[in-house]
């Protein structure tokens, strides 16, 4: 009987009587004294001999690595895994990482504290302790504060330790047993426990089928994803016209545009080139007039093309005393509107480009219509 | 340690020096108990209820919006550009202010030893875990696609991308997920002996296992106590740099930005304020109903409300200070933009709403100065009443009077709020009010262990001579 006694324990009124008791029956009976109150009593661990709790050193280890991973991982996703440099500040701008730095080794910390103290240290969750079940645990989780001399594997002499706990001022005292051992499993407890997970990976196999499945694809999560719109040259009901596209409103310039209200090219004469006549911009003229005009009009402008006989067309000499005698705008003028089987080029070129293969062509006039008197009389050495 | 030897005893002290009584009329652990925790087991009286329908239906209200919005978009709400934060940022900052308020009483006034605040620490805190639960809705509404805000959290993904964790918005995430976490965690650490308590005095098998389950076979034993009381006190410690920093962090979201009236260093600081100001209004308007409806009155006593209106003046001088601070500010700046948005606080489209704020925060709260009014339910319901709409009003001012008069005139927009918006701003304030009608009849509303230390002979004579 008396080797499955768990502990003998006794009831007091006050936190008083506890600490007054714990030196008498320390000095009475040797076994693990245990104090159990419904709320903390100052002093008591030093009376019963508990070492101090080591919560401190732990929450210190567990802050100081939250702190160094929470930076590190910081630094290595803001700076080498994806390095994308946001208001301007270096990869690694440590001095924005702190207050993330900071709430994680809190985080670290706390949780630290609270549940290594319930797991860890207090060995909770813990509900088959047989204290859970005598007649003192109500009284103890009021008012009462108790006293328990308890078991480490010895048998407890139960007699003795009544006397010590009576003598040392105790009004009721209560003899806990060992719980009972635990049964083998039974079948109807596997079959149980069998049906049991069977329906969790059921509810969780669908509710993941749900969420990656189904979930994305409804109303309103699509709702971005297809965004009506008009389009360009095509037919669309949301105008009355049937256009997607829109015409300007009447009176507007589109930026950067020029009207050209010149019809002839006799009305053209009166343009006048406002380039001035630099390397540059006749440098500018020979690219454009290479990619543009030589095709056609050959790379002398002298109406040599490389187009193929079979076009039929013939482009016209530019170099020719006719075209020599135009003004410029005139010349100007065909780039802009075309001529016989000429297309407009005012898409390809813009206002100066157009003004600078004016340049260039009269470049290529001067240079096919060389005199004697363009030779340098001293030829440099 | 010896200071002990030379501690003076209470009745040495003259009248005025001693420690007021935190109770008033004897009140003993046994009947503590009976008061605290039975009213946990009883059904709740018809008052209750009919409260409860109230909150309940305006809750309804605020959530079927909610749905509303998710699934229109929130295009149903004022926001235009450039007020984009609006209604759902206001209503977020208001309410984790609230919560702050929890975390001073459980966190900062443990380590100061307060020994009135173990009698409203545990509703403060509950007030806590429910203001950021509320505030959390409002940034996940307003990232508009709240099906998609895990995308806020730095996990390995497909897209191979990280979040920029040099954004104050950021910050935010962290502090306030950390806030909320840790704040359950000090809860329930302080709730677990209690639920041992139930457990062991409930009739009710349904509840006691409920209980049982929840106290994890807390059985009150003295080596538990030694690492509880560590760990109790270690998360007070971190948790009170915990609650400066989650304000500053809401308050960087701010002041990092470039927007004149916001881009300011007194942002921290005075936002915390705020915040603790207004908590303690909640907390003072709930103590009220609780102690007067619930049968408190010697735990939750005069002197109680008395301290706390205290801290709510102390709050409003420091508001006030605050307040000027930014006109001294906005006047040093020497910056046009800045001149120009603290003159539309108190003289634009939303001057009165500058002067509610106002009114309410720094004029009003005066009244504490008179004892009889610092004890009187009209004058603190009113009080309160005042410094929540206060404060609500004071959030509008520096998100929607900063917003609303961009650099270029040619953007400045005059902001008006929806119904929609409106709703779900009574919505919150129902689901607030829902959740702690159901903690005070669920959870014992009074820390009954942390009140058992504090009740006279609840610990042993110093000089008892029990240890050396």
């Amino acid at each position: 009987m008396s080797n499955r006694t768990f502990s003998v324990l006794g009831l007091f009124d006050s936190s008083q009587q506890l600490m007054d008791a714990i030196p008498v029956v320390k000095a009475r009976v040797s076994g693990r004294l245990e104090a159990y109150t419904p709320y903390p009593i100052h002093g008591i661990e030093e009376a019963l001999g508990l070492r101090k709790s080591p919560v401190g050193g732990m929450v210190f280890i567990m802050g100081l690595i939250g702190a160094i991973s929470a930076l590190a991982f910081e630094l290595w996703t803001e700076g080498v895994d994806y390095p994308v440099v946001t208001a301007g500040k270096p990869l690694f701008s440590w001095e924005a990482f702190i207050p993330i730095m900071f709430e994680v080794t809190v985080l670290f910390a706390c949780f630290t504290s609270g549940l290594g103290m319930l797991f860890l240290l207090n060995r909770l969750p813990f509900f088959r302790h047989p204290m859970l079940r005598s007649r003192s645990m109500p009284l103890i989780t009021r008012d009462k504060f108790a006293l328990a001399v308890e078991s480490e594997g010895q048998v407890l002499d139960v007699d003795r330790i009544t006397a010590a706990l009576r003598e040392a001022g105790a009004q009721t005292i209560e003899v806990i047993d060992q719980p009972e051992a635990l049964g083998p499993v039974s079948p109807r407890f596997l079959l149980r426990a069998a049906v049991g997970i069977g329906m969790a990976c059921l509810v969780t196999g669908y509710l993941t089928y749900w969420c990656m499945k189904l979930f994305p694809v409804s109303v309103p999560m699509v709702h971005m994803l297809d965004q009506p719109r008009l389009d360009p040259q095509r037919r669309d009901s949301y105008f009355k016209d049937g256009f997607g596209m829109r015409m300007p409103v009447a009176g507007t310039v589109a930026r950067g545009h020029i009207p050209y209200t010149i019809k002839t090219e006799d009305e053209a004469a009166v343009l006048a080139n406002p380039l001035p006549r630099t390397g540059s911009v006749l440098s500018k003229g020979r690219q454009e007039f290479t990619t543009y005009c030589s095709v056609c009009h050959g790379i002398l402008g002298n109406g040599v093309s490389t187009l193929t006989p079979a076009y039929g067309a013939k482009p016209a000499n530019l170099v020719a005393d006719k075209v020599r005698e135009y003004p410029d705008g005139r010349i100007y003028h065909v780039i802009m509107m075309g001529k016989n089987a000429m297309p407009s080029y005012a898409a390809e070129l813009t206002g100066d480009e157009r003004w600078a293969v004016v340049h260039y062509v009269r470049v290529l006039q001067r240079a096919l219509n060389a005199r004697d008197t363009d030779i340098p009389k001293e030829i440099p050495r | 340690m010896n200071l002990e030897a030379v501690t003076v005893s209470e009745e040495m002290l003259p009248p005025v020096l001693r420690t007021p009584p935190v109770l008033d009329g004897p009140v003993s652990p046994g009947s503590l108990d009976d008061q605290v925790l039975a009213p946990v087991e009883r059904r709740p009286p018809r008052a209750w209820f009919i409260a409860f329908a109230c909150t309940s239906t305006v809750m309804l209200m605020g959530l079927i919006l909610m749905g509303y919005t998710v699934a229109t978009g929130i295009g149903v709400w004022g926001n235009n550009i450039p007020v984009a934060w609006a209604f759902a940022i206001i209503n977020f900052v208001f309410w984790i202010g609230i919560g702050h308020a929890g975390t001073l009483i459980s966190a900062i006034l443990l380590l100061f030893r307060a020994r009135w605040r173990n009698a409203v620490s545990r509703f403060a805190e509950a007030m806590t875990i429910f203001a950021v639960m509320v505030a959390g809705i409002f940034p996940v509404l307003h990232v508009g696609r709240p099906w998609l805000a895990f995308w806020l959290f730095p996990y390995p993904n497909q897209r191979a991308i990280w979040p920029n964790f040099r954004s104050p918005l950021m910050w935010d995430v962290f502090a306030v997920s950390t806030y909320f976490s840790v704040s359950l965690l000090f809860w329930y650490l302080g709730l677990m002996p209690d639920f041992a308590s139930l457990r062991d005095r409930t009739k009710s098998r349904v509840r006691k296992f409920f209980y049982a389950v929840l106290a994890v076979g807390w059985r009150g034993s003295a080596s538990h106590w030694r690492h509880f009381e560590r760990a109790y006190l270690i998360i007070a410690g971190i948790a009170t740099g915990l609650v400066l920093s989650v304000h500053s962090v809401v308050s960087f979201d701010f002041a990092v930005s470039l927007v004149p009236g916001w881009h300011m260093t007194i942002f921290p600081p005075y936002f915390v304020t705020g915040a603790i100001f207004a908590g303690f209004a909640m907390v003072v308007m709930a103590m009220v109903v609780v102690r007067t409806t619930m049968n408190l009155k010697n735990i939750i006593t005069m002197y109680h409300l008395d301290v706390m209106n205290k801290i709510i003046l102390t709050c409003s001088c420091l508001m006030g200070y605050a307040y000027l601070m930014e006109g001294w500010t906005a006047w040093y700046s020497m910056n046009q933009y800045v001149h120009h948005t603290f003159w539309a606080y108190i003289a634009g489209t939303y001057g009165w709403a500058g002067w509610l704020t106002i009114t309410c925060n720094i004029v009003i709260p005066q009244l504490f100065w008179v004892r009889r009014l610092r004890r009187s339910y009209p004058a603190m319901l009113f009080v309160a009443v005042a410094v929540t709409v206060g404060m609500w009003f004071e959030r509008f001012v520096i998100i929607v009077s900063s917003l609303h008069h961009d650099f270029m005139p040619s953007a400045w927009q005059v902001y008006k709020p929806t119904l929609v918006d409106l709703g779900i701003l009574a919505g919150s304030f129902g689901l607030f009010f829902t959740l702690v009608l159901l903690f005070a009849r669920v959870l014992p509303v009074i820390a009954t262990s942390e009140m058992k230390v504090v009740l006279p002979g609840g610990q042993p004579r110093r000089d008892g001579g029990s240890h050396e």
